[in-house]
């Protein structure tokens, strides 16, 4: 259908449309004209993407001077492709209707690992060995070698691309990884460098958020993009800790052994270098004097490995001269790590901040923090000078030189703690010195700053307002969009106590207590008796859910469970995780009834929607806190205190309720979809809690499913699982959750629709 | 006195329907969600639904399996008889809930026999679930496929909630699948397995023949009269009697009709038998509602079926003959006979 949004013509490439569809893309044509920054909140499955896709295309073609590009950022390669799927589906209706082929230029980008078709590097396993193996085919003086000696093996692919590829533009169309991979194998060409070097001139992108928040990647990939681009995050509720991730730097005892080892090799090789051609290291020594601009003339397959983001004015200054020779740099080198070994000696944990560091190490050795601030730089030089060709051995060193460049470039935002022992292991020595970032705002500062849109938006992003207070910017628009519903397909429940009337609730002084485990037991005991097909269970921690489940296997509670549904426990190892998530999904779909034991902030709870039969209920145990006793996190709190005046409370209580709202929010991922939410806690029933839940949910929570004993919500959840399993037609949605064009234009209906969207 | 008379007939599927009633006798059956239980409950209504479909299709069969503890059993075996299949329900009263009910054994179970049945008459499977679970030998969805190449039909009514097994079962073999929501809700959905289930165009018809022996009331005074055993009770202690249904071919003694003659294996019937199922077929026209008035102007006082006066606002009359009903006349013959009384009259009388 075709949409008139305030004057702009939107293509919709669906014949029905979701009321609140509509009002999103209102909400964001309003951003776009106020080239401004937006935060919108909209339940998963009501169609997000395909709203986001259809109105900023249509802005695109209407103002083509305005926005000339939309950068959409997703979290991982499934997501990606779907993204790509509705975008063809959007282009070609928009052929369809407009009978013409248009020029639009639209493509997924992803590691070498997704893209490469290289015979021998794509077999391998993991991404970082692709990455070396590849490095070790294209650098560039590999192939200025081959020029001496043709037996040199090089990668066909990239050679024809770089011969060709650059002079005629990828033909306009849609691309995901497949479609780059096929065009790359008739032509010859490899994919990867070919969607690096499309992605400038293509209208589209659609790629992972480190591309853009990771300083490491972003600067290669994504600095020539231009200003005019929209910038969608999408799924963005847990940005700030990618942004924080991207930016930390753990170094423990093995790192450093690694570390040693890969400095003993530099000094080897520049000591034969200088043996056999000692003009090499004149050259290089000439250019660090001329600056590091110059040293930085990038060629765009040496440096895949890149240094944080160095302000602009280092970059044009000279390398300092205690590091400009090989010999000097690979001796400065060993005094650091033998400084950060002293570090890790220590018996009790110490904190302290980028400044005190940098002054202990003048005291303690003499280096001054100017060379610091060159070192990744300085490394990346020398490895290139070197010509070493496998750099993923030189993981260690190189993380080593980006800690001692991040270091000493910021001074605020960023704490170092050297713990000696891990907390539950107080008697085992593994010492850990953490360079953690406390501030998001770092990481994703520049592209705040630089594009002239940037889009927030996930299914749970409450409350809305304190996202644009720990990213550090002023949003134009903030929005927050609720379902609607022809059915109350989601039945959010609150249980506070058990038949016996003993509170339920995982907090720190009643986590031991019998009574509460038992209850808990009983619940799920309970629920697996009455909900069909599949349950997902979610508890606080590893930890926790382990005690847990061996105190019911002790009670004999697990073995009752298992006459109704099989069991299936989420751990830490990724392939039994994926092993016991397809199982599960074959339970469910036999009719055998399955539960699943996952953990929130877990890869269940993040990556895994449980569609229909898959997740027909989630059970909630406790209020998901972060670990609070973790340094890291103190001192993260610490900071959000002082600099944003955000109080402890308030964060940990946010983090913990968009933790349990990603993990409820599972179960429904459409309007079709139903499932019980329950929360397992009696906290929840709080009003500061309940407040901070998507706006969507908490609209079904009523005085009714407050503080629930078990009984009663399992008589609850009977009535609501057979009211829901009565027969519901497409037709019984439409024109109240699905409407056609006649019907979105009624007066009435738009009246309606102003009311969805939530302004805070 | 005619002599009874053997008629070919061309029977469709939904004329002979021969339906397996699975119920599900499993741990979950004792659920007090339903009063006084599940079960209880359960057979209570199939007793009504057994009177019902044997009121609605005389000539089609039913039989009954139950499940639990991962096994199947029959309870009856499919017959035409309803008094047998009630008897046995509420014996089945006592029946001890455990375990998990079985879908793949009882489908299996229901299918060793339906498979023989002829093509010209209809498989159905009704299951009556309780459990959300099922605990199978097998692959449930191969099963599924052999059901759908037998052209057997599962219908499913669950008294808990919707299961995902359920659904696909039933969409793949062309059944429908609800979930009850109380009492009244439950005994809705079963009644509405009474009525055959509509058929696609391209199910075989084919011809069998039919006796239609006529009831004979013999008195010891008729020097005629044969005193012989009925074969339907041969096993129990019943003497020989003179009257009853005598088979058009072999002149066996019944005492009740429907039933397929254990002797020459005719099926026997009476016409309003075949009537009352042909009526799904070929429904007796709605009668025309009119104001009373009209009719007492030219002089119809009376009602042609109960005689009794017209004193309700409407009356009704049929399309065909023209006779005039009252209200309840008319419920009872669109509801039950299914033929009107006075086209009949008028067709013997000419």
């Amino acid at each position: 259908m075709k949409l008139n949004i305030e004057g702009l013509l939107v293509y919709f490439p669906y014949d029905y449309i979701y009321p609140e569809q509509y009002s999103y893309m209102l909400e964001l044509k309003r951003t776009l004209d106020a080239k401004g920054h937006g935060v919108l909140e909209m339940p998963s499955g009501t169609g997000k993407t395909i709203s986001l896709l259809s109105l900023i295309v249509a802005y695109q073609r209407a103002f083509p001077l305005d926005v000339t590009k939309l950068i959409y950022c997703s979290r991982t390669v499934p997501e990606i492709e779907k993204v790509v799927e509705e975008l063809r589906k959007l282009m070609e209706f928009y052929a369809k209707e407009t009978g013409e082929r248009n020029n639009f230029l639209a493509l997924a980008l992803s590691s070498r690992k997704n893209l490469c078709i290289h015979p021998e590097v794509s077999s391998l396993r993991f991404g970082k060995e692709v990455d070396g193996k590849c490095h070790s085919l294209t650098a560039s003086y590999i192939r200025a070698q081959r020029h001496v000696n043709p037996n040199q093996p090089v990668c066909r692919f990239y050679e024809e691309f770089d011969a060709v590829g650059r002079q005629v533009p990828l033909p306009a169309g849609i691309y995901n990884l497949d479609d780059l991979k096929d065009f790359g194998r008739r032509k010859g060409w490899c994919p990867y460098y070919l969607a690096r070097y499309a992605i400038l001139h293509a209208n589209i992108v659609v790629y992972s958020y480190h591309y853009l928040l990771d300083p490491k990647i972003a600067d290669l990939v994504s600095k020539e993009l231009a200003k005019k681009s929209v910038v969608v995050f999408d799924e963005a509720h847990n940005i700030d800790n990618v942004c924080i991730d991207s930016m930390s730097v753990n170094i423990t005892r093995r790192t450093l052994d690694r570390c040693q080892n890969n400095v003993d090799t530099l000094q080897n090789t520049i000591q034969k270098i200088k043996e056999t051609d000692a003009a090499k290291l004149r050259e290089e020594y000439r250019r660090l004097v001329e600056g590091l601009k110059e040293a930085n003339v990038a060629r765009e397959t040496d440096i895949y490995l890149s240094n944080p983001v160095l302000p602009d004015e280092i970059l044009k200054e000279a390398v300092p001269g205690t590091i400009r020779t090989a010999e000097h740099f690979v001796g400065f080198l060993r005094r650091f790590l033998e400084y950060l070994k002293s570090r890790l000696r220590v018996h009790h944990v110490v904190q302290e901040s980028a400044p005190q560091f940098l002054k202990d190490i003048f005291d303690k050795v003499c280096i001054d923090r100017k060379p610091l601030r060159f070192c990744a730089e300085r490394l990346q030089s020398l490895l290139r000078t070197l010509e070493i060709a496998d750099i993923a051995d030189f993981s260690a060193v190189t993380l080593i030189s980006n800690f001692a460049t991040l270091v000493s470039t910021y001074s605020q935002g960023f704490t170092i703690i050297i713990e000696p022992f891990e907390d539950r292991t107080p008697t085992i020595a593994n010492p850990v010195l953490h360079f953690s970032c406390m501030d998001p705002s770092i990481a994703i500062k520049p592209v705040f700053q630089r594009f002239q849109s940037v889009i927030i938006t996930s299914g749970t992003l409450s409350p809305l307002d304190i996202y644009p207070r720990i990213l550090d910017f002023r949003p134009v628009t903030m929005a927050s969009f609720t379902m609607t519903l022809a059915r109350t397909c989601l039945c959010p429940l609150i249980v506070g106590r058990g038949n016996d009337q003993v509170a339920l609730s995982s907090k720190f002084e009643t986590r031991e207590d019998f009574a509460v485990i038992r209850n808990y037991g009983n619940l799920l005991l309970e629920m697996s008796a009455v909900v069909p097909d599949g349950i997902v269970a979610f508890f606080t921690s590893y930890v926790y859910m382990e005690n847990i489940v061996a105190s019911w296997y002790e009670q004999g509670i697990l073995e009752n469970i298992q006459r109704n549904k099989l069991i299936f426990i989420e751990t830490q190892d990724a392939a039994e995780t994926s092993m016991a998530l397809e199982k599960y999904q074959e339970a469910c779909e036999n009719g055998r009834g399955a539960i699943l034991l996952s953990v929130a902030r877990g890869k269940v709870s993040e990556g895994i929607d449980f569609v229909h039969h898959f997740g027909r209920a989630v059970i909630m145990f406790g209020v998901p806190y972060v670990y609070t006793q973790s340094r890291i996190l103190k001192a993260r709190l610490e900071y959000l205190r002082d600099q944003f005046q955000i109080r402890e409370n308030d964060f940990l209580t946010f983090d913990a309720m968009r933790h349990a709202a990603q993990c409820v929010g599972r179960a429904i991922r459409g309007k079709t979809d139903y499932g019980l939410m329950i929360f397992a806690d009696k906290r929840y029933a709080r009003a500061d809690k309940r407040g901070k839940l998507p706006r969507w949910i908490q609209e079904h929570i009523n005085d009714g499913s407050l503080n629930l004993t078990v009984d009663e919500t399992v008589q609850l959840s009977k009535h609501f699982l057979r009211q829901m399993a009565q027969p519901f037609r497409q037709e019984d949605q439409l024109g109240l959750s699905l409407l056609t064009l006649e019907q979105l234009e009624s007066e009435e209906m738009l009246q309606k629709i102003t009311q969805i969207a939530h302004q805070t | 006195p005619t002599e009874p008379f053997a008629l070919i007939i061309c029977i469709n599927p939904r004329l002979m329907r021969h339906l397996f009633v699975v119920i599900d006798c499993s741990r979950s059956m004792e659920d007090q969600d339903l009063k006084p239980n599940r079960l209880t409950s359960t057979l209570k209504l199939m007793e009504a639904f057994i009177d019902g479909y044997f009121d609605q299709n005389p000539i089609s069969q039913v039989g009954i399996i139950t499940t639990k503890n991962k096994r199947a059993e029959k309870l009856t075996d499919l017959a035409g008889n309803p008094k047998k299949h009630i008897a046995m329900l509420k014996k089945a009263v006592d029946t001890v809930c455990v375990g998990e009910p079985s879908l793949y054994n009882s489908l299996k179970l229901a299918i060793q026999t339906l498979k023989h049945m002829p093509g010209h008459t209809s498989r159905e499977i009704l299951i009556i679930l309780s459990s959300l679970t099922t605990c199978d030998p097998a692959n449930i969805y191969e099963m599924t496929k052999t059901l759908k190449s037998l052209n057997v039909r599962v219908s499913i009514i669950g008294l808990s909630a919707e299961v995902r097994v359920c659904t696909v079962l039933t969409r793949e073999t062309g059944g429908s699948y609800h979930v009850i929501l109380d009492e009244s809700h439950f005994k809705e959905l079963l009644m509405l397995h009474v009525k055959p289930p509509p058929t696609s165009s391209s199910s075989e018809c084919s011809l069998i023949r039919m006796g239609f022996p006529q009831h004979t009331i013999g008195s010891l005074a008729d020097q005629d009269a044969k005193p012989a055993f009925s074969m339907s009770h041969l096993d129990s202690s019943s003497g020989p009697s003179l009257g009853g249904y005598f088979c058009p071919q072999c002149h066996s003694n019944y005492t009740e009709l429907p039933v397929e003659c254990k002797v020459c294996g005719l099926t026997l019937v009476s016409a309003p038998h075949l009537a009352r199922s042909f009526h799904h077929l070929f429904p007796l026209d709605a009668f025309i509602e009119s104001p009373v008035e009209e009719h007492q102007r030219n002089g119809y006082d009376f009602c042609q079926a109960c005689q009794g006066e017209l004193k309700d606002k409407s009356i009704f009359t049929c399309p065909s003959c023209r006779s005039v009903f009252c209200v309840e006349c008319d419920l009872f013959i669109h509801d039950s006979l299914h033929c009107c009384p006075s086209c009949i009259h008028s067709q013997t009388a000419s």
